[in-house]
């Protein structure tokens, strides 16, 4: 045999040898995941990104659940909602189905007193966590991106606790306790109920549920400005271009006008129930401003609820969009907007102006 | 130094400022941009049965308006199993609070009746329950026990534009092609049914090749191709009589995509002669037609506006199909579609605002919408072949047919919103294609 | 070991006719045997006497096998290929020798377009099959054209392949003034 043949034998060898075992030594495949995706075209992925967008919308589900308010309160009516508050969390178990397991937790609450609610309402937040733990940071990225007054939108799970012993402490003076145990309950249902209905796009939505905890920290930053230099203050509230922020250490009944952080934590709250996914193309395309009448403890008097403009649309659209307003004053308010009680001279009524614009399809 | 007195005094003026500013004490104004869209949670209980042989009914039609409020992507029912309160008389007070507990924003009740002529009489009241107050006036419906359907899809109609605003569309029929068989060799049959897909009936049988069908505007008569005679022939039916005649019939022409014009009166629709395809009008009544397009390219798939003023139109006049206005008496046309890809099949919305088409790009098919000018085009589907849109009669939602790949493939009807949202399979016993949407009856 | 060959070359012959005698039944009941309309055609498309018939220069399953009764065209077009053209002479031949025998010339598209324009555009297929041919001299009044747009396709796969065969005009005759 030549050299050739013996290159030519051992090249072969080499080959043959290492097709048949060389597979021994190659790395096991990393295990994928098969995720469920559902397969959506360009098109529908933009017309849902851009539906989503704007709906911040799960928290809004939560407050509905809350809302015993005013209203009922003078009726007789009220003296049925101890027995509903009881019945309530066994149809929330119903509704969302995926809120049971969490709604569980919550039948004690009706019964507990106000000094236990404290560690329980920290359990929603800490569940929230756990159900979302990578949307937790998300609540940061909206508000960068929507709301301007960076005030209102500290590091929410940090400020969720502050936020609940708060909410705690107003009633508390109010002794208003059966009040306290539904708003106990309501995050806890929003949360879940944001789980059930989240598409992929929607989860970042469920962050919003923590929202509503920071508005009665709205006030807080109103004073912590004013502590700084008057200085300091005068000039950011000129920047902010608003009604300028005095120290509101001031503790008089008319008091000083509305923070910008105010008004957006007021803006904020009400955008949550303001529901415009069932509003005609022609409603989407009228603005409508409506005046309501609030009472002391931030909630707005519901007969007092008026249309006094619109434009843009037919009387019907009108009517329409002003329903929806409506609603959402009234959803939304059910807990009290929050807003400084001394202050109340400033927004005793409030006029809001509905503008859908940037609701309409794109 | 200097620059500190100038700060100070710069602040007290600023502080001065706000107190004059307050002295106005307006109220509190806000303006609210952006909010959420979501389904709105609803409730309808059962009906209630005036008596128990209507108990049955009573439920089936809640049930039937729960499914058209559901279908339509904008509403969440909550189950009965939530309810806190029963409704169990027509004219009792709603107890409000129990349904804002289960967080319904919106609360259906009613009555079914069954009256001393053997009429079913319905009784409705839609409640805004949040206000606390009724929803517009309640409202009584009447009709024959058979079409206790139609009833109920009336009532979601009124649920339907009371609170969105938008027109109903439930009470209506969708004429349809349907298809069995494996993809070389389809039987066709016309079809009807109502647009939730109930009560299917058939009105030729599948021995012909049958295409396209559209309903008049008045729902009365159908316009479809027919292969009866060997050859594509436009066909007129009436919907009640299920009688048929052909239209147009010139030896040596095949004719085909009739569509009605906004009186009923005139179809317009697509002639072949010597290989070329144009598009005409014929008058219903005399039978006199007239030519509308006179070009070498295939002009076809005409559609009138809702004014009758104008004609939509299907044309490769340019060396790739897109989309004109022309007229409706014929004339100049101008195109509307500006996008790269093949447009076809336009269909000019009730409203008049939109049009819908098919477009297809890049080896796949959408069903897209765009102004009537040809501005905003906004694709909402994306499949291996859709095609063929056609109008609810609200101008909201869109229905089409959709057919999957290889020799399994079959055809699907298929909604979607305007929106882009919703896009649900319309359910039907065997495969579908081609829906005409009637209007409002 | 010779004779084996010799056998297995006799067998082999035997197998070869076996398999075009085979391949030439498949082909014939490849055209469709179901035509919906013509049913003229149908009876004399089938298979029985292929066999014979196919020889038969005079014979409708001599001008479907033989000369190719059908043209293929590329994706939206109508224009005919050289090979078209030459196909379609053997048709004008055919035609002008076999007198009795008139022609429908069917359109068709594949799948990947709408409804309508697929009706459009198999007309304008058959047209240009019906124009060839009146140019080659094969009289007018025994050709008549119909399109069947997207509906009948003969492969039913969803792949170029298949839609290359449905492009096609095909050329029906029958016995006797028309259809």
């Amino acid at each position: 045999m030549n050299t050739g043949q013996i290159i030519s034998g051992a090249g072969h060898t080499i080959l043959i040898g290492w097709a048949l075992i060389g597979n021994l030594f190659a790395a096991t495949p990393k295990p994928f995941e098969v995720t469920q995706v559902t397969a959506v075209s360009t098109e529908e992925f933009n017309a849902i990104m851009a539906a989503q967008r704007p709906p911040q919308a799960a928290s809004d589900v939560a407050v509905p659940d809350a809302p015993e308010v005013s209203p009922d309160s003078p009726d007789l009516s009220s003296q049925t909602d101890p027995a509903t508050e009881q019945a309530q969390p066994e149809t929330t178990e119903n509704t969302p189905p995926d809120a049971a397991p969490d709604v569980a937790e919550l039948t004690p609450l009706p019964e507990a007193e106000v000094e236990d609610t404290s560690p329980e309402l920290q359990q929603p937040s800490e569940d929230v966590a756990a159900l979302l733990p990578e949307t937790s940071e998300r609540p940061k990225q909206r508000p960068v991106e929507r709301v301007a007054p960076e005030q209102v939108d500290p590091p929410e799970p940090d400020t969720a606790i502050d936020d609940v012993v708060r909410e705690e402490v107003v009633p508390d003076e109010a002794a208003e306790v059966p009040q306290e145990e539904t708003e106990a309950t309501a995050p806890e249902a929003a949360a879940t109920e944001i789980v059930t209905e989240a598409e992929q796009m929607a989860a970042a939505a469920v962050t919003r549920s923590l929202r509503p905890k920071t508005r009665p920290k709205a006030p807080k930053p109103a004073e912590e400005p004013a502590q700084p230099s008057a200085i300091e203050a005068a000039l950011q509230a000129a920047q902010d271009n608003v009604t300028d922020t005095e120290p509101a250490s001031r503790p008089t009944p008319s008091g000083p006008p509305l923070t910008g952080g105010e008004k957006d934590a007021l803006r904020v709250a009400v955008q949550q129930c303001w529901n415009v996914g069932s509003l005609s193309t022609e409603a989407l395309n009228t603005t409508v401003v409506v005046a309501v009448d609030m009472s002391e403890d931030s909630r707005p008097v519901p007969g007092s609820i008026r249309m006094i403009g619109s434009s843009g649309g037919s009387d019907t659209a009108a009517r329409q969009a002003f329903e929806t307003a409506r609603r959402a004053i009234i959803r939304c308010g059910a807990r009290g907007f929050s807003l400084p009680v001394e202050k109340y001279a400033h927004w005793q009524t409030i006029e809001m102006t509905f503008n859908p614009e940037k609701m309409r399809i794109k | 130094m200097m620059t500190r007195i100038l700060t100070l005094l710069a602040a007290l003026l600023l502080l001065a400022l706000p107190p004059m500013a307050t002295a106005q004490d307006g109220p509190l104004r806000i303006e609210i941009t952006e909010g959420v869209i979501e389904p709105l949670p609803f409730a309808v209980p059962d009906f209630v049965a005036g008596d128990a042989a209507s108990a049955e009914m009573s439920r089936n039609i809640a049930r039937v308006i729960a499914a058209d409020l559901v279908g339509t992507g904008l509403f969440r029912e909550i189950s009965q199993d939530a309810f806190i309160s029963r409704v169990t008389s027509f004219s009792s007070p709603v107890q409000f609070a129990d349904w804002k507990a289960i967080n319904a924003q919106a609360l259906i009740t009613g009555a079914v009746d069954v009256d001393s002529t053997g009429k079913v009489v319905v009784r409705f009241r839609v409640w805004d329950v949040f206000a606390g107050k009724e929803l517009e006036n309640g409202l009584q419906l009447v009709g024959t026990t058979d079409g206790w359907r139609r009833i109920a899809h009336k009532v979601a109609d009124q649920v339907y534009s009371r609170i969105t605003g938008e027109g109903g569309y439930f009470d209506s029929r969708v004429v349809f092609v349907a298809e069995t068989g494996p993809k070389g060799q389809r039987a066709k049959r016309l079809a009807i049914m109502d647009y939730d897909g109930a009560n299917v009936k058939y009105l030729t049988d599948s021995a012909n090749i049958v295409l396209a069908p559209r309903f008049s505007p008045t729902g009365d008569r159908i316009l479809y191709t027919s292969y009866e005679t060997g050859f594509p022939r436009v066909y007129l039916l009436d919907v009640a009589s299920v009688s048929r005649r052909e239209l147009e019939n010139q030896v040596g022409t095949m004719s085909f995509a009739p569509r009605f014009s906004p009186d009923g009166r005139t179809v317009v629709y697509s002639l072949i002669t010597g290989g070329n395809t144009d598009i005409y009008r014929m008058d219903i009544g005399s039978g006199a037609s007239a030519r509308l397009t006179s070009a070498p390219s295939i002009e076809t798939a005409p559609s009138y506006s809702p004014d009758g003023s104008q004609i939509v139109f299907e044309s490769d006049r340019s060396g790739s199909n897109h989309l004109y206005v022309m007229p409706a008496g014929g004339g100049e046309a101008r195109r509307i579609s500006s996008g790269k890809g093949q447009y076809g099949t336009p269909v000019w919305s009730p409203r008049g605002d939109y049009i819908a088409f098919t477009k297809q790009s890049k080896g796949r098919f959408h069903i897209g919408v765009m102004r009537t000018d040809g501005s905003e085009e906004r694709l909402l589907t994306a499949s291996f072949l859709d095609e063929g849109p056609t109008w609810a009669p609200n101008g909201r939602v869109i229905m089409f047919t959709r057919e999957t790949q290889g020799a399994q493939g079959q055809a699907r009807l298929y909604s979607v919103d305007i929106t882009g949202r919703n896009l649900r399979q319309v359910s039907t016993a065997t495969g579908a294609s081609d829906p005409s949407w009637s209007p409002l009856q | 070991m010779e004779n084996t060959f010799i056998e297995r070359g006799r067998t082999m012959k035997l197998m070869q006719k076996a398999l075009i005698l085979g391949a030439v039944l498949a082909l014939a009941a490849c055209t469709n045997p179901d035509r919906f309309d013509d049913t003229n055609n149908v009876d004399l498309n089938n298979g029985a006497g292929m066999a014979g018939s196919a020889s038969d220069p005079t014979s409708p399953a001599y001008f479907q096998q033989t000369v190719g009764d059908r043209v293929l065209f590329p994706v939206n077009q109508h224009t005919l290929t050289a090979q078209a053209q030459q196909t379609l002479n053997g048709q004008a031949n055919w035609l002008l020798t076999n007198t009795d025998y008139d022609a429908l010339i069917e359109g068709h598209a594949d799948e990947r377009g709408t409804r309508e324009y697929n009706v459009a555009l198999g007309a304008r297929r058959a047209n240009s099959v019906h124009e060839y041919l009146i140019s080659q001299g094969v009289p007018a009044n025994r050709l008549r054209v119909v399109s069947y747009g997207k509906e009948r396709p003969v492969e039913i796969c969803s792949d170029e392949g298949c839609y290359a065969q449905n492009r096609r005009a095909v050329t029906v005759i029958s016995i006797g003034p028309g259809v």
